[in-house]
């Protein structure tokens, strides 16, 4: 292995074993979440609504929570994880190493977004568990999850390293974040939203994504998957490269 | 042309995966270890902490900074190791630009800081290890260097323990066996002996002292005049960003027509009342 490649993943298994040490808080926490949500919505709520577009109420509403899982953790990984770092001033040890902008880029990305994948695939077997869910397009679900992951944890890089205090983090996922996917349509077809609630909904990128993964599962989209698939990529790449820049700039960072 | 942001990350990602290994053998002889020229740090508050400083530090001597608190000091060994932008000037680590050459100028640097900057999280092998996977150091260098340094700053009973646990003066250790992990050939020490005891002093003093006669370049800001005037070959004094004065403590206290590097340091903070020469005026 090359230096290069020795400190990739010396960067990358920092952040990993960030999470695992905590591992309550940050995998057992998310999958109690997940649980109580199928058993509230899905069988309490899920057995008096009656199928949504030939889905029984609680097939319908797992993909977007599995997505939800992914999105969330990867973001709040990330945006803590950064935000500690800056606090104790741990970061300058990375800071001062030779790892460059990209590297420390991706690392601190990988960190978050491993850590979502490994709660929505434990939120994928549980739900498996309890009903049967299909997977009617994985050649669009993998890389629509994938590109979902990635998208949210270089948006808690981006808050991570904006962030002066833990309220800033906190602010972003309750205020912002989870308002937009509760919204998005992880409980609810927005086809049943009256007017102007369905078209505002359509303003919502988290629509496109839960639509996008829904299509993935279940062979059921009411967005464009191409177009959501297109949008999607083209964000993240946005996003990376504009954090990219700002890991280059150092931008409250480096003095 | 300059290359844009995408072109430079494809070029890394295709470097991360196909790098084979760097030189981590910067000996370069005779080029001086730091050679600072017209360096000026403006933060975005508009305050200038460096205002053309220009330093040179040669290979294997023990160089101390002096100056009041706000000097510059640390301003300058931000700048030196990556943690700082300057804002004009120029840094050379064993003749390698610190700016566009980085990665290069950074292997040869360990760098002490001030603040006791560990993370809570890890354990003190895991921040031994880490430190040392930054640097590119394959698995078992830096088992075998982080038993090596827990050994040498008595830590060893304690190398399972999350670094929250530690004392001050153990943290302080850590920082320091932390900095040599990668064994930087520059070794920079922002105030490393801030309140520890006497014994911890001591046992500093002896290590580095021992590091640098094994060649170890050392670069050391403080406030214990005494510290600098044992440990240092010579000393640069810096104030409101600009060094004064530099050479050894004999040259300094010439310099400024005293007879000790104390009563240099005072004239050159404008305290000169302060000077021990005098207190026996203060007595009535």
């Amino acid at each position: 292995m090359s230096s290069a490649q020795i400190r990739f993943f010396t960067l990358l298994r920092r952040e990993v074993s960030r999470f695992v040490k905590i591992k309550r808080q940050t995998l057992g926490a998310p999958l109690l979440e997940t649980f109580l949500y199928i058993s509230v919505f899905g069988a309490a709520l899920g057995s008096r609504i009656d199928e949504l577009h030939g889905f029984d109420y609680v097939v319908f509403i797992v993909p977007g929570l599995i997505m939800m899982a992914w999105a969330i953790n990867a973001f709040s990984n990330n945006a803590s994880s950064i935000l500690q770092q800056k606090f104790q001033r741990a970061i300058d040890d990375q800071l001062s190493s030779p790892a460059s902008p990209l590297e420390l880029l991706l690392a601190f990305s990988l960190g978050g977004f491993l850590r979502g994948m490994i709660v929505a695939t434990l939120t994928f077997a549980a739900a498996s568990a309890l009903v049967d869910i299909p997977v009617d397009h994985p050649l669009i679900l993998v890389p629509g999850l994938f590109l979902v992951g990635f998208f949210f944890a270089q948006l808690g890089v981006l808050v991570g390293i904006r962030a002066e205090q833990f309220d800033d983090i906190s602010f972003a996922q309750t205020f912002v974040l989870q308002p937009l996917i509760f919204l998005g349509g992880v409980f609810y077809s927005a086809s049943l939203l009256p007017e102007p609630f369905q078209t505002l909904t359509h303003f919502n990128p988290v629509y496109y994504m839960i639509a996008l993964v829904r299509y993935g599962f279940l062979g059921y989209s009411e967005a464009n998957v191409a177009l959501s698939l297109g949008l999607l990529s083209l964000a993240t790449l946005g996003l990376f490269l504009s954090n990219l820049r700002l890991f280059g700039r150092g931008y409250k960072l480096r003095a | 042309m300059k290359p844009s942001a995408t072109r430079i990350a494809i070029r890394e990602v295709v470097t991360l995966l196909t790098k084979r290994s760097v030189d981590p053998t910067l000996h370069h002889c005779r080029v001086p270890a730091l050679d600072i020229q017209g360096l000026v740090k403006r933060y975005e508050t508009g305050t200038e902490a460096l205002r053309g400083v220009s330093l040179q530090i040669q290979q294997g001597e023990f160089f101390g900074l002096l100056g009041p608190n706000g000097a510059g000091k640390s301003t300058l060994i931000h700048c030196a190791t990556g943690l700082a932008q300057p804002t004009s000037g120029s840094i050379r680590v064993f003749g390698h630009d610190a700016i566009d050459k980085y990665a290069e100028a950074r292997l040869g640097v360990g760098l002490a800081p001030q603040d006791l900057n560990l993370d809570w999280f890890l354990t003190l092998e895991e921040t031994l290890d880490f430190h040392g996977g930054y640097f590119g150091m394959p698995k078992r260098e830096r088992r075998e260097r982080t038993q090596e340094l827990l050994e040498a700053f008595s830590l060893t009973a304690k190398r399972k323990d999350r670094t929250r646990t530690l004392s001050g003066g153990m943290k302080r250790r850590l920082i320091l066996a932390r900095a040599l992990m990668h064994r930087p050939k520059l070794l920079i020490l922002d105030e490393p002996t801030a309140g520890v005891d006497v014994e911890l002093r001591l046992e500093l003093w002896q290590y580095v002292q021992r590091i640098n006669a094994e060649g170890t370049t050392i670069l050391l800001t403080t406030h214990y005049l005494e510290e600098a005037e044992q440990l240092c070959d010579r000393i640069a004094f810096i104030n409101d960003g600009r060094i004064v004065a530099q050479g050894s403590s004999d040259d300094l206290a010439r310099e400024f027509g005293v007879s000790s590097l104390e009563d240099a340091y005072l004239e050159l903070v404008g305290r000169k009342e302060l000077s021990r020469a005098h207190v026996g005026d203060l007595v009535p």
